[in-house]
């Protein structure tokens, strides 16, 4: 065996490899467990409030969020598509099912199930924040698939259940591999003279598909088993401590769920009911302050040194 | 060469092993020892080797159930009864397949894979995988993600996450058979490596040429059997088919150049996956004539698959003409065991025969790939190089004008391998035009009348003759060579 290239000096290689280690590759330089809160309380806030102010703070913190650590080569577009498209229609279909509210914009027939009727100016906005809702919420959860690896879900989840959260992980490891089966056995009995035609004829392509997963996934089972899956007590890889930087953020997101919970329960009005005639949302100066103190993971903090262990760091 | 007991890794006394339904042995009154050292397993495809090796790591039968006679210690211990866990301190094994043993997706978080399940801590697991990312060269790997590693990397990672739990007994199991020939190189080192640091290395494979000259001993496994010492060499062994013997070469050739091509592709763009990527074939012009052989030569990723695809109809083109002969094209894509469904390997024969409207008899066929045998089994309990032969079967049947074959060697043993030359003997006798993407030199040099590298996208001619010169540059015999 040899021993790592002397190819630098050693005190010049040290800290290249803490950096390498570090970020090793720059997207879940957070910890993972720092996120999964974050992500918690941020979708905890534009859930327990129907105010369109707070939700769309939250909206707007979350993906600002998520575009300062989405990692090169993933894409948010297709996520915020599918996002305005539900969000949009929400918004219409309370706005003509909703038919309640003073200030009409426009009429349509009675005649017409569910949707004739007045359409009313208070449904429209009530109908945009209930979709301002599920955009608020659908970036707080975003970073959680686009920003980490499977693994880092592993590490954020709590010992308990650390092996389902391996068993999903690694299930997701062959779903690429479960599309290009598909088009592999679809092509080859293609070419054995199979043709798509009608339901059951693609049990040809869809049974040798399934069949191949079950196997991929009794193999894989059997390599885990052959490196000790299953021991007993794990340890991770990863640091499961938190800097300065993250606890920061995490206090903040705990701190803003607490207080927006904590009203609720005190039912204190926060919330925004725009019936029978629109209203400007009613604004508290804290709860903004509280929205926007989910911004923090947007800025550079002084994150824990993640993959480095202990003696090693400095 | 005495084992004394200070150095005996494993040891198997009159081991008979039952898979579970099977009224057959797999493996029949193993007597064997293991020392350190490299020790290279030779035997057909469905003989009995993966099987052993999933024994000394307590996989059979603990894992995959059925029934064990014998006895048997690893590492001083029962494998029989031990838990995986604690065998797998003492004897480590590597999977063919690179894909389905990852866990993670990053590399040093699959390496500690291991260390995180037997709860080492987390400064110890980091010494670790440093030490042997260093000794397995693969240092600069730091931080990659698995996907975006060529085979021969990922295989390594692999070995590294084994090594990590420190047996001192490791078995691989095929491990170059999915590898271009630059990747399996660096595999077969890294186990050259490892048996001289002291590790007692077991290599189940077919390019045993490779390894021999470092090997300090070997296995034969044929039927569930196991002898000690060196089998025939695969291809030196037996009589390869004469094909190139019969007549002048370069005859299909010069009829393709004479204007005649059966198939053609003129001045073609494209891509794997259609219009949505980079284009990886661009302007490529290529013939083949009937009852000529064109074997494709290049690294992964140089559009041998997409070329294939592409002439199959697959694909469509983004520029330029394909042109097919009139008949049935036969397609057997890369993992081609995934296609097979039905009860039995002669439904699957019978299926295409059917399909396509093909004379011959499912028996017929059967016999030319050595099959009969087989002929009544499930498909998906067999072995891999025999359901990789099986798929083949099913794949040329009916008598196709054009063969086109994906890396058809891949994982076979050299009887599936002799059933192929055989097989594409039969079909140019008969007229079909067959094309074959391979990284198998050898078989290149055995069967092809062209030989084409694929290069950045475009084609190049490297031979017009059967050449021996390319297989010995890979340091390789070439297969059937001792037969001329």
């Amino acid at each position: 065996m040899t021993g790592p290239p002397a190819a630098s000096p050693a005190t010049a290689a040290a800290p290249a490899t803490a950096a390498a280690r570090a970020a090793p590759a720059p997207r879940a330089a957070l910890a993972p467990r720092a996120w999964l809160v974050w992500s918690l309380a941020a979708v905890t806030v534009a859930l327990v409030t129907d105010n369109p102010v707070y939700r769309g703070l939250v909206a707007l913190v979350a993906l600002n969020v998520l575009l300062t650590w989405l990692p090169p080569g993933r894409r948010v577009r297709p996520l915020a598509v599918a996002v305005l498209v539900t969000a949009t229609l929400a918004a219409l279909i309370n706005l003509l099912a909703g038919h309640t509210g003073a200030d009409v914009i426009a009429r349509l027939p009675e005649w017409l199930p569910l949707v004739g009727g007045p359409l009313t100016l208070e449904s429209l906005a009530f109908g945009g924040a209930i979709g301002l809702g599920l955009v608020a919420a659908l970036f707080s959860v975003a970073p959680l698939s686009l920003v980490l690896e499977p693994h880092d879900v592993v590490d954020a989840m709590p010992a308990a259940l650390e092996r389902t959260g391996i068993a999903v992980a690694t299930s997701l490891n062959l779903v690429s591999g479960f599309g290009r089966t598909f088009t592999e056995v679809r092509d080859a009995q293609r070419m054995r003279g199979w043709k798509p035609a009608g339901l059951r004829s693609w049990n040809e392509v869809l049974v040798p598909v399934i069949l191949t997963a079950i196997e991929d996934s009794v193999r894989l089972a059997e390599a885990m088993e052959a490196r000790a899956f299953g021991a007993g007590r794990r340890t991770s890889y990863a640091a499961s401590g938190i800097g300065a930087g993250e606890a920061v953020v995490v206090v903040a997101a705990l701190a803003a769920a607490t207080l927006f919970v904590g009203l609720r329960i005190a039912g204190v009005a926060m919330d925004w009911y725009p019936y029978p005639t629109i209203s400007f949302p009613p604004i508290n100066p804290i709860l903004v302050l509280a929205c926007l103190g989910l911004a923090l993971p947007a800025f550079p903090l002084p994150t824990h040194p993640s993959a480095a262990p202990p003696g090693r760091a400095a | 060469m005495s084992a004394s007991i200070g150095t005996r890794l494993a040891r198997l006394e009159q081991v008979s092993y039952w898979y579970p339904n099977q009224d057959e042995p797999s493996l029949r009154e193993v007597d064997l020892e293991i020392e350190p050292g490299l020790t290279l397993i030779a035997g057909d495809s469905g003989g009995g080797k993966s099987t052993l090796l999933r024994l000394f790591d307590g996989l059979v039968p603990q894992f995959h159930g059925g029934r064990v006679s014998g006895r048997a210690e690893i590492g001083g211990v029962d494998p029989f009864r031990t838990p995986i866990p604690i065998l797998a301190q003492r004897a480590g094994l590597v999977f063919q397949d690179v894909e389905t043993q990852s866990v993670y997706g990053t590399v040093e978080r699959e390496i500690a894979f291991g260390l995180e399940n037997l709860g080492v801590p987390r400064a110890e697991m980091h010494d670790r995988v440093d030490e042997l990312m260093a000794a397995l060269g693969i240092e600069s790997l730091t931080g990659r993600r698995l996907e975006t590693l060529s085979g021969g990397e990922r295989q390594r990672v692999q070995l590294a996450a084994v090594l990590a739990l420190r047996p001192q007994l490791v078995a691989l199991d095929e491990p170059t058979s999915q590898l271009d020939p630059e990747g399996a190189a660096a595999v077969l080192a890294a186990c050259v490596g490892l048996a001289a640091d002291g590790r007692a290395v077991v290599v189940a494979e077919h390019r045993l040429e490779t390894l021999a000259p470092a090997a300090d001993r070997r296995l034969t496994v044929e039927g569930g059997r196991v002898t000690v010492g060196a089998a025939e060499m695969p291809g030196r062994s037996g009589p390869g088919p004469a094909r190139r013997a019969a007549g002048p070469p370069g005859i299909a050739g010069d009829a393709a150049a004479a204007g005649d091509p059966a198939w053609e592709l003129r001045d073609v763009v494209a891509g794997p996956a259609g219009r949505s990527r980079e284009p990886v074939l661009h302007d490529l012009s290529l013939a083949g004539g009937r009852g000529e052989v064109v074997a494709l030569l290049g690294p992964n990723g140089s559009g041998k698959t997409t070329l294939l695809r592409t002439l199959a109809g697959l694909l469509s083109p983004l520029a330029g003409t394909v042109r097919r002969p009139a008949g049935r094209t036969a397609y057997l894509p890369q993992n081609p065991g995934a296609l097979l469904h039905l009860p039995t390997v002669r439904a699957e024969v019978a299926l295409t025969l059917r399909r396509t409207g093909g004379r011959d008899e499912p028996e017929e066929m059967l016999a030319a790939f050595g099959l009969e045998r087989l002929a009544d089994r499930y498909p998906r309990d067999l072995s891999s190089g025999e359901r990789q032969r099986a798929a083949l079967a099913a794949t040329v049947a009916g008598s196709p004008t054009l063969v086109l074959l994906d890396e058809p060697t891949r994982g076979m043993d050299r009887a599936a391998r002799r059933s192929l030359a055989a097989a594409v003997e039969t079909l140019t006798a008969g007229g079909s035009a067959v094309v074959l993407a391979t990284h198998d030199t050898e078989l290149a040099a055995e069967l092809a009348d062209r030989t084409i590298e694929l290069r950045g996208g475009l084609a190049v001619e490297m031979a017009r003759r059967p050449q021996r010169a390319l297989a010995a540059a890979a340091g390789e015999v070439p297969f059937g060579g001792g037969s001329r």
